[in-house]
């Protein structure tokens, strides 16, 4: 474990920059945020690069790095932070899942604009640590940390019914995760009976729990899914995610369905695969089914539903569903292809809600009622929305594709039968996402639309085109070369 | 000179004509017809180049060793799955890439003049090499990833270019429709693919050749694997896309609905004839799919006004026979009827663009008529494509559409009920092409007298094509023709009955010729044509009511029963309990000091008696 | 018959003074009767410490006992302000009626 002070850098930046944004100008924060972010990017990239190509025999063999730091020795608490092949995809999306929320413009800029970077930035931080950790208690805190941003985000920026949507989402998610506390204790209490100290270290409670019967563990095992089941969101538990997605600002909306879930995707991962093992293999079916049914459930809710954002919002959990059956599959090529896949998905679900957000603006400029024809308005910003819907789609050539076949393929000897029913999404997400972008892009452009009052929006230049032109090349490119994401498994 | 040139040589037209398309656009300017489907055909071309090239080289080498691979980079590699990006030329896929480019090229030339009024030929060219780009992979991929990207590939290019003038809804829609049945085909393919790495343990073309494996197996594998077919090569269940597909510009219908994309069914069953036929069940499904699918769409074919839909049909009824053809084994056939084919039914696509192109849009066949005359080149070149159709010797569909015919009455897996359906297949389809060149060409004139005046014959870039076409639909058959009747193929054992069987078909399309023509060439009005047929026997419509609306109202059920009554419900119930307990420990508050001494003098009671019992240790 | 009187006698003595002045304040509703049971509370405590100084044979309890008296009597001044101030403004004396800081 090489490089043993530089993991804290991604946690004490992000902290930082929240603070410091309070110093900033306000019509600079947009600026500042970008920066930042890039910073927090940058640093990434360079840690990451350091866990994938390891140079010394030492790093060959871990392919992680890890930092520990005391906190509360007695109690076994320290900041146990590690950056292996697992948690490396995470953090790099969240970094770039940063930079796409802040570039957006809108209330959120011209309404406590400090209050907004300083919130984006705290949420990166406490993602950032529930990504790195190796403790389960700094992962509990840091996993109940990432609340407190959200809340307020959606409370000040957000829409007609922000209260209640986010009153709900609070509620939910709180109750799964206190169900892990709960779980989480009783670990450390096992772990205290056979050696008389307390951690809370994964790597020391995983050997607790391979020593106990499956059986014993079993509620234990329900406790961290609840939690993880609700973040993703796996069906039934999704019933807080449209509401929420909808009335949140759009900066927001990406946050929640970009990375949010994958704190439970990566929950899965890290925590409950290695924990419980065995205890998961026996419930294998009934993971399986869940996952699959979330992918057809909510696609075809998408097919009925009727406003952007909550067909996006379904999609989100259809392309989740067959995230969580490759974690199901309870393997470590499950895993990597599930890690694949959720890349993929916060990529293309960041890309569809920033384009969306670029569309409502230039729908709201001509004042339109309804969208047609903007095909033929805004060619470029079109031609990039397609490539969102293909890779969407699950396009083969598309990075999608390759994390979305690898899954099935590999979760196809643990159920044939919920692997057939969750391909079925492949059908089904061509339906909505087509019907999606023709309502948007064709029919009769509206005359009135060409010309306007002097003010008329343009088509994708600049730093949008140099984002999204970015997005396209990379869902491109690792379509056909994804043996990165793969490494390590 | 590498394989990769081949598609390297269309990716690079795509990409230029698409990125000048986008730059143009943004500055409200228009890249001319000329000047991009130059580009476009230029690649095409090229590719052709390549393909000649490569031709040539497998010829030279020794018979059971004719294969050339390029791999170009690794692309999946997880768990045992290896799967290189890696293209393979062997004597099946050559002559399909032979077609691909040129038939292409042809096409691609046509395109020029016929797309010349239109607002953005360059994205026009883009996306038709596009497709060709995601074609040739199709049919040089080396495993079944790698094909499944040029089968996707094609479905989105086929979307893309049959939904082109997106300003319609109707076309929009057309353009939908074909992708999602695709997709549903496209499932079976993927489904197909997991069985594969399960239980053969590789998805290479060539390894799955040798892999061992069990009947029932290979029957899952082949059944999935066909239905995939059906959707690709517009066999029953999902062929109501392709006549749908006429929506969209002429030389797509010509370069992708009749030479190409559609006969990708049939490429991938004789690439996976091994599997296949060694189910005896997965054989029989085939072949009569595809003797059902001939024998029906000639009948709807025989009761269309549009001069384009009679073409779909068509098109429909000659995959059929391929599929057949696939289906007794003689897959050697089906694909030499998917040269043939390629030629004379591009051939007759591109001329009715002519005529369409010439009557300015008019493509209801009961207003044209006697065009003989102003449409020298057009109709010659149509009249041969006729005959190449209808299988008249020495044209080039007599011979391929003949093999079929023969093997589905001798093969091991054919029988005389497939054999009657393919030649009713065959009678009906000399029957309705003699009826669309009799009423389009011969006879009198029903044209509207203000078209009639502007009837001009088509441009050379337009009628260049079609005379190459002519030629090669005249020769094309020489290549698979048996040898004692001139050609250069082996002949089979049962001489005097192929003999028979040729004699047979050439009489019988004779006389259905002569029928149609007795009937049609005196008629001058419209004809009451069976609605039942010419609806497409309904099946197109109970599609869109019973699967479509069945998934959406399956969809709102599913909304209104379950999200609205139990998930919502689970929502407002753990808010609901949050709030009842929290009412409920607010009692706790009463504000009433005697109520507060109570409590204590409880927890007192209790912390004594758990004293007195347990000491005053914690554990 | 006489008894010599054993401590635990007084202990139960003390007891019972003591649970009657708890009833007492938790069920009465006159403040000044409430204030009267706190004495008797009070007085219950002392008699249990003057109990165990005799059990013991030290003089703690004793002393202690003069300090809770003391301290008895100041509180109890105090209380009777309070509830004399509180019935010159509310002219009443029932712990029911006084709700002003209630839920």
């Amino acid at each position: 474990m090489e490089n043993i002070d530089t993991l804290s850098v991604l946690l004490t930046v992000p902290f930082a920059g929240a603070l410091l944004s309070w110093v900033i100008p306000r019509g600079l924060q947009r600026l500042y945020a970008i920066f930042g972010s890039c910073v927090v990017l940058a640093l990434t990239i360079y840690e990451t690069a350091s866990v994938l190509f390891a140079t010394t025999a030492s790093q060959a063999s871990s392919l992680a790095l890890e930092q520990k730091l005391p906190w509360v020795p007695e109690l076994g608490l320290s900041l146990h932070l590690r950056l292996d092949s697992v948690s490396c995809w995470f953090v790099a999306l969240n970094a770039v899942v940063a930079l796409l929320a802040f570039s957006l413009r809108g209330s959120w800029y011209r309404k406590n604009p400090r209050l907004f970077t300083s919130l984006g930035f705290f949420l990166v931080f406490a993602l950032n640590s529930a990504f790195l950790s190796a403790n389960l208690i700094l992962f509990y805190l840091a996993y109940e940390a990432v609340y407190v941003p959200i809340i307020l985000m959606v409370g000040i920026w957000g829409y007609r019914a922000k209260a209640t949507s986010v009153y709900r989402f609070f509620l939910m998610s709180f109750l799964g995760s206190v169900m892990m506390l709960v779980s989480i204790i009783y670990l450390i209490s096992l772990y205290h009976a056979q050696t008389g100290q307390y951690s809370s270290s994964l790597f020391d409670l995983i050997q607790v729990t391979s020593t106990q019967s499956p059986e014993s563990l079993r509620w234990c095992f329900w406790g961290f899914f609840l939690a993880f089941a609700v973040k993703v969101p796996l069906f039934p538990f999704h019933g807080w995610l449209k509401e929420v997605y909808v009335n949140a600002p759009m900066p927001v909306t990406i946050w929640l369905s970009a990375i949010l879930s994958k704190l439970g995707v990566f929950g899965f991962i890290r925590f409950v695969g290695p924990l419980f093992s065995e205890v998961a293999q026996r419930d294998q079916g009934l993971l399986l089914a869940l996952a699959a049914i979330s992918v057809i459930y909510a696609a075809l809710l998408a097919i009925r539903s009727n406003g952007p954002k909550t067909l996006l919002a379904y999609s989100s959990i259809s392309h989740l569903g067959f995230v969580m059956v490759g974690v199901f599959a309870l393997s470590p090529s499950g895993n990597a292809a599930a890690i694949l896949l959720s890349v993929g998905h916060g990529l293309v679900s960041s890309m569809l809600f920033f384009l969306l957000h670029l569309i409502e603006e230039r729908k709201e400029a001509l004042s339109l009622d309804t969208y047609h024809g903007f095909a033929k308005l805004y060619p470029t910003l079109f031609a990039a929305f397609f490539v969102g819907v293909l890779a969407s789609v699950s396009l083969p050539g598309t990075l999608n594709f390759a994390g979305e076949f690898l899954v099935l393929l590999h979760a196809y000897p643990a159920s044939a039968f919920c692997t057939i029913l969750a391909s079925f999404g492949v059908i089904l997400g061509a339906v909505y996402m087509l019907k999606f972008y023709q309502r948007i892009g064709f029919g009769k452009e509206n005359p009135s639309a060409v010309t306007t009052n002097g003010t008329a929006m343009k088509d994708l230049s600049g730093y949008d085109l140099l984002i999204l032109l970015a997005l396209v090349l990379v869902l491109i490119y690792f379509g056909f070369q994804p043996a990165i994401f793969l490494k390590g498994n | 000179m590498t394989l990769s040139l081949m598609i390297l040589f269309p990716l690079l037209g795509f990409l230029i004509n698409g990125i000048s398309h986008l730059i143009a656009a943004r500055n409200g300017k228009r890249v001319s017809s000329e000047v991009s489907g130059w580009i476009a055909t230029l690649a095409m071309i090229a590719s052709f180049v390549v393909a000649v090239y490569f031709y040539f080289g497998l010829k030279a080498m020794p018979e059971d060793s004719r294969m050339i691979e390029q791999t170009l980079f690794q692309w999946l590699k997880l768990g045992g799955l290896s799967i290189p990006f890696m293209l393979r030329l062997d004597s099946l896929s050559v002559v399909f890439a032979l077609v691909i480019t040129g038939v292409g090229s042809l096409i691609h030339l046509y395109s020029i003049g016929y797309m010349n009024h239109d607002e953005t030929p360059a994205k026009f060219f883009s996306y038709l090499n596009f497709f060709c780009f995601m074609m040739l992979n199709l049919v040089l991929g080396a495993t079944l990833p790698h094909v499944f990207l040029g089968w996707e590939g094609v479905g989105l290019a086929s979307y893309l270019l049959i939904g082109y003038w997106y300003a319609d809804p109707e076309k929009v829609s057309a353009g939908q429709k074909a992708f999602i049945m695709n997709r549903i085909g496209d499932l079976a393919f993927l489904i197909a693919m997991f069985v594969a790495f399960k239980h053969f343990g590789t998805l290479d073309l060539v390894d799955l050749q040798k892999a061992n494996f069990s009947p029932e197996i290979a029957t899952v594998f082949g059944l999935l694997i066909f239905f995939a077919c059906t959707g690709k090569s517009a066999q029953i269940p999902l062929f109501t896309w392709l006549p749908d597909a006429m929506a969209g510009p002429t030389p797509v219908s010509a370069l992708i609905h009749a030479a190409t994309m559609v006969t990708s069914g049939v490429y991938l069953l004789s690439r996976l004839q091994h599997i296949i036929s060694a189910s005896n069940t997965v054989m029989m499904i085939i072949a009569i799919v595809g003797a059902a699918t001939a024998f029906i769409s000639a009948l709807i074919a025989c009761a269309q006004s549009d001069i384009k839909k009679v073409l779909a049909y068509s098109t429909v009824s000659q995959l059929g026979f391929m599929i057949l053809g696939c289906g007794v084994g003689a897959f050697d056939a089906a694909v030499f009827h998917v040269m043939t084919h390629a030629f004379f039914k591009a051939l007759l696509f591109l001329g009715a663009g002519s005529v369409i192109h010439a009557l300015h849009e008019e493509q209801n066949i009961f207003k044209m008529g006697g065009l003989r005359a102003k449409l020298p080149i057009t109709s010659l070149t149509f009249i041969v494509a006729w005959a190449a159709i209808s299988g008249f010797p020495p044209f080039s569909g007599f011979f391929s559409k003949d093999e079929i015919i023969f093997q589905s009455l001798v093969s091991d897996h054919g029988n005389g009920m497939l054999f009657a359906t393919a030649v009713a297949a065959a009678f009906l389809t000399a029957f309705y092409m003699t009826r669309l060149v009799v009423l389009v060409f011969f006879g009198q004139s029903r044209v509207e007298a203000a078209v009639e005046k502007k009837i001009h014959e088509s441009p050379k870039t337009m009628t260049i094509p079609l005379m190459v076409l002519a030629v090669l639909a005249f020769v094309g058959g020489w290549f698979g023709a048996p040898v004692h009747v001139g050609g250069l193929e082996g002949a089979s054992d049962n001489h005097s009955l192929e003999i028979g069987v040729m004699v047979g078909s050439v009489v019988l399309a004779l006389l259905a010729a002569w029928i149609a023509y007795r009937k049609y060439a005196p008629l001058k009005t419209e004809e009451k044509a069976n609605r039942f047929l010419s609806s497409g026997m309904g099946i197109d419509s109970f599609y869109d009511r019973v699967i479509a609306g069945g998934t959406r109202g399956l969809a709102q059920g599913i909304y209104r029963f379950f999200e609205e009554f139990v998930v919502q419900r689970i929502l407002r119930w753990t808010s609901a309990a949050v709030d009842l307990s929290g009412n409920m420990l607010k009692v706790v508050q009463i504000g009433s000091a005697q109520a507060y001494l109570m409590m204590i003098l409880i927890a007192v009671c209790i912390f004594a008696i758990w004293f007195l019992k347990w000491g005053t240790s914690l554990g | 018959m006489t008894m010599a009187v054993e401590p635990w006698m007084m202990l139960v003595v003390a007891v019972v003074v003591f649970s009657i002045g708890l009833m007492g304040v938790i069920l009465r509703k006159n403040l000044l009767v409430m204030l009267m049971c706190i004495e008797l509370m009070l007085n219950g405590v002392n008699l249990s410490f003057v109990a165990f100084s005799r059990i013991h044979h030290l003089i703690d309890g004793d002393v202690t006992v003069l300090f809770v008296m003391a301290v008895a009597g100041a509180e109890s001044a105090v209380g009777l302000g309070l509830v004399i101030a509180l019935f010159r403004t509310l002219r009443t004396v029932d712990s029911d009626q006084i709700q002003m800081l209630r839920d």
